[in-house]
């Protein structure tokens, strides 16, 4: 099993080195201008310089700080509302016709909205987070929680737990590899969104470094913040993996 | 919460219900900016006014209906590519592994982000545009084909073997029929996510389009004119998704309804 | 016919029976359900059962004759249409730690290890980690599972498995059981195991149970009274009083002409339904 995961994985370098490799190729036989595309040796040279520079890694950090606050804020709300809605009638049938609206509105389009309302500042890049996120995580969460197994639940009830601490001890459990499906997803939404947010209005981040290399024409600089950004994806992608294995211990086995 | 169980299959379909929620939305939209008086935020019946005069522009108007002939071409062009991938990599190994890893790379990469390269490359013209559309839309569908692809009944595909057919005929007339509720629900939230890049890809390159209506609004304080064109990309799409879903229902009604996650991101 | 050679009057049913109190009293119960495409479908006609204290009863019958929904009900999971249960004098209103469920699909906690599921009605009533883990040890110890408190649910077999069920169940030590047919997804060699450790079991605690099966084998050794159930709507048929000596033995009940006799005539009344035999 180890051995084919590894051959995999080893295979899975090939497409990305020969994509780099084209790319240098290109540029070395002199078919782009400098100017259009730059060598993926200045490309990557120049990323691994900024990970040393503390102005880069503050505009990283104002760009996480922003994707955590958002992704916690919706994390907390989908799974609230998404466990309320699978476990109470009422507030299922109020929230699925909501959801059921509010889920395919390109969320992007409210930014202007809560430019207005909340300012230039985080506090709308954040909101704006929160809106894209939540609903993978919501509905990922009403889902599981709507098909966890009712004799779970039975069996929790005839043990002496009340339906309302079943909702925490049982059907929040049980819902966990939903959840955490639903968080995998929250999460690149949320990399992806606060670094538009940025692009569109803002002083710091990533998504400002990639408009204001732009603005300039400093093609290598627009390269930095996208391949960091995709790093920085990877990288949230692979903690939540390991999270989820140690906390998915006992479920069954899915990819 | 048997009863939410049960109704799980139920849930979230067309029907009256939604029409109260988006009452009840707008209701509350009413009374909210009846209660912020800081002014940024004019209430629903002012912008519902303000409609017209966006839709009856000559100039607005196209400019849109623009925006959308670049949506659904690009996502006709991301769901031809898409697919035939998406099958590929289901039923080979080694296609699977060769292209999995570019594709959990380009994950977090919001698509629209590219604009700014690809117009060095392809001009500030159509084809930039397109190009991110496809990108946009495209990683959803190959994801979901791969998926339906991979859940083929192993046995099935004996039997057409054993039935003499080839490779290339198995992948046509055994692997996308028996994929296509998966590849339908790909192809739904990739409709969504081709409105959101095409939106976001215009906020960011600013010549024409919805989104550069909305933002030249925005930096004009046309405050009226900026909820308007809220209201106008987001009945898109809830428009896209409710055609999108009885589309859907209509060509694979004999499978279950597969739970799709909606997930919407540009 | 088949009836005749049940009730023989030279076994008059054990005193002990008479005399006792009834722990589960079924009185009128029906149950309707609502149909997709509307109208409504009645899944149990009126039945009227009493379970008396430390009794074994079976409910037999073929799929779709309601025995699991009359289970669920008694266990106060599925809330009866009409008439009412009542368990040791109080009418049921809600599932309760003195009625314990044993499903057919187990419905262990996966996030839980085997120990984690034992304790977790001891834990529910109260007790300390500590004090719930000392019990739970014990009871895995009756089940035989003593080796594998640390293991997830997913990492046994489906005869371990139920075992640890029904060691969670009793942890909290209900005064009935109810079993789903509980051996129903293992296979014949573990179940015929699972149905001998049970009997050792109840033959130590005499607790009450209610026991859903449609294995006619199994009900005739299990039980005390095997209660026979039809369908469309499902209803009493018919209540056999099982009248052989316990402590039962397999091997010696194989051969036992009455033990026989008991399994031919059950699977007769079940295999030749009245309306079909009409119709």
């Amino acid at each position: 099993m180890i051995r084919a995961w590894r051959s995999d994985a080893l295979v899975g370098i090939l497409p990305l080195a020969a994509l780099v490799a084209l790319w240098w190729g290109i540029v070395a036989a002199g078919l782009a201008p400098r100017a259009l595309l730059p060598s993926p040796v200045a490309v990557f040279g120049r990323t691994l310089a900024s990970v040393a520079d503390p102005a880069f890694l503050l505009h990283a950090w104002a760009t996480l700080s922003r994707l955590f606050a958002g992704f916690l804020v919706a994390l907390v709300l989908g799974v609230g509302l998404g466990l309320a809605g699978a476990t109470n009638r009422f507030v299922g049938g109020v929230l699925r016709p909501v959801v059921r609206i509010l889920a395919p509105v390109p969320k992007i389009a409210l930014y202007p909205a809560f430019v207005l309302s909340l300012g230039f500042g985080d506090a709308s890049k954040i909101v704006l987070v929160v809106a894209d996120a939540l609903f993978p995580i919501l509905l990922a969460t009403y889902q599981g929680a709507a098909r966890v197994e009712p004799k779970l639940v039975w069996s929790a009830l005839a043990a002496g737990t009340s339906r309302r601490a079943a909702v925490w001890t049982v059907v929040l459990p049980a819902t966990l590899p939903s959840i955490l499906t639903g968080s995998r997803i929250g999460l690149v939404v949320a990399c992806i969104v606060v670094f538009l947010a940025e692009m569109i209005t803002s002083t710091d981040g990533l998504g400002y470094l990639l408009v204001r290399a732009a603005r300039s024409f400093q093609t290598v600089e627009m390269f930095v913040p996208l391949i960091a950004i995709s790093a920085l994806g990877l990288a949230l992608n692979g903690a939540l993996a390991a999270l989820r294995r140690r906390l998915l211990a006992g479920f069954p086995n899915e990819d | 919460m048997t009863a939410a169980a049960t109704r799980a299959g139920a849930a979230l379909r067309p029907g009256l219900p939604p029409l109260l929620a988006c009452l009840g939305l707008l209701a509350c939209w009413q009374a909210l900016a009846h209660l912020l008086t800081t002014g940024g935020m004019p209430d629903a019946v002012a912008t519902f006014r303000e409609l017209p005069a966006i839709l009856g522009d000559q100039e607005a108007l196209g400019d849109i209906l623009d925006s959308l002939r670049r949506m659904a071409l690009g996502f006709a062009i991301a769901v031809a590519l898409s697919v035939p991938l998406g099958l590929a990599m289901g039923r080979s190994r080694l296609v699977a592994s060769l292209v999995n890893p570019l594709l959990m790379v380009s994950y977090p990469v919001p698509k629209a982000a590219l604009m700014p390269i690809i117009m060095l490359w392809l001009g500030v013209g159509d084809a930039s545009k397109l190009l991110v559309i496809v990108l946009g839309a495209s990683l959803p569908v190959i994801y979901h084909a791969y998926q339906g692809a991979r859940a083929v009944e192993e046995k099935m595909i004996w039997s057409a073997r054993a039935m003499g057919m080839s490779g290339a005929s198995r992948l046509l007339r055994i692997v996308l029929p028996a994929a296509l509720p998966e590849i339908l629900v790909g192809c739904r939230t990739g409709i969504v996510l081709s409105l959101i890049t095409m939106v976001t890809s215009e906020m960011i390159a600013r010549q024409t389009g919805a989104g550069n209506i909305l933002f030249n609004a925005l930096d004009m304080a046309q405050y009226e004119t900026v909820y308007a064109m809220i209201l106008v990309i987001g009945a898109l799409g809830i428009v896209l998704d409710v055609a999108f879903e009885r589309a859907r229902a209509a060509l694979v009604g004999w499978s279950d309804e597969p739970d799709a996650i909606g997930v919407t991101a540009a | 016919m088949a009836q005749a050679a049940l009730i023989d009057p030279s076994h008059p049913p054990e005193q002990s029976t008479a005399p006792r109190p009834a722990a589960v009293e079924i009185a009128g119960v029906t149950k309707t359900f609502q149909r997709r495409t509307g109208g409504t479908h009645l899944a149990l006609a009126p039945i009227d059962l009493a379970v008396a204290d430390g009794e074994f009863v079976s409910i037999l019958g073929p799929s779709g004759c309601g025995k699991s929904t009359l289970l669920y009900i008694v266990g106060g999971f599925v809330p009866p249409s009409t008439g009412a249960v009542t368990v040791g004098g109080r009418p049921v209103t809600g599932p309760g730690p003195d009625r314990g469920p044993v499903f057919q699909e187990f419905a262990l906690f996966p996030w839980k290890t085997v120990l984690g599921n034992v304790a977790y009605g001891p834990r529910q009533a109260g007790a300390s980690k500590a004090d719930a883990e000392t019990k739970a040890r014990g009871l895995l110890a009756r089940v035989g599972l003593s080796a594998y408190e640390t293991f997830y649910p997913k990492e046994l077999s489906g005869g371990m498995k139920q075992r640890v069920a029904i060691a969670r169940t009793l942890a909290y030590d209900p005064a009935i059981l109810l079993m789903d047919e509980p051996f129903g997804a293992l296979d014949a060699h573990t179940r015929l195991k699972l149905q001998n450790d049970l009997l050792a079991l109840w033959e130590r605690d005499r607790k009450t149970v209610l026991f859903v099966t449609h294995a006619v084998d199994e009900a005739v050794y299990l039980s005390d009274r095997i209660v026979v159930m039809s369908r469309q709507p499902g209803r009493i048929k018919e209540i056999v009083p099982v009248d052989l000596p316990r402590p039962r033995h397999r091997d010696e009940l194989l051969l036992d002409a009455r033990y026989q006799r008991y399994v031919i005539d059950i699977e007769r009344l079940i295999e030749d339904p009245p309306e079909e035999a009409g119709a």
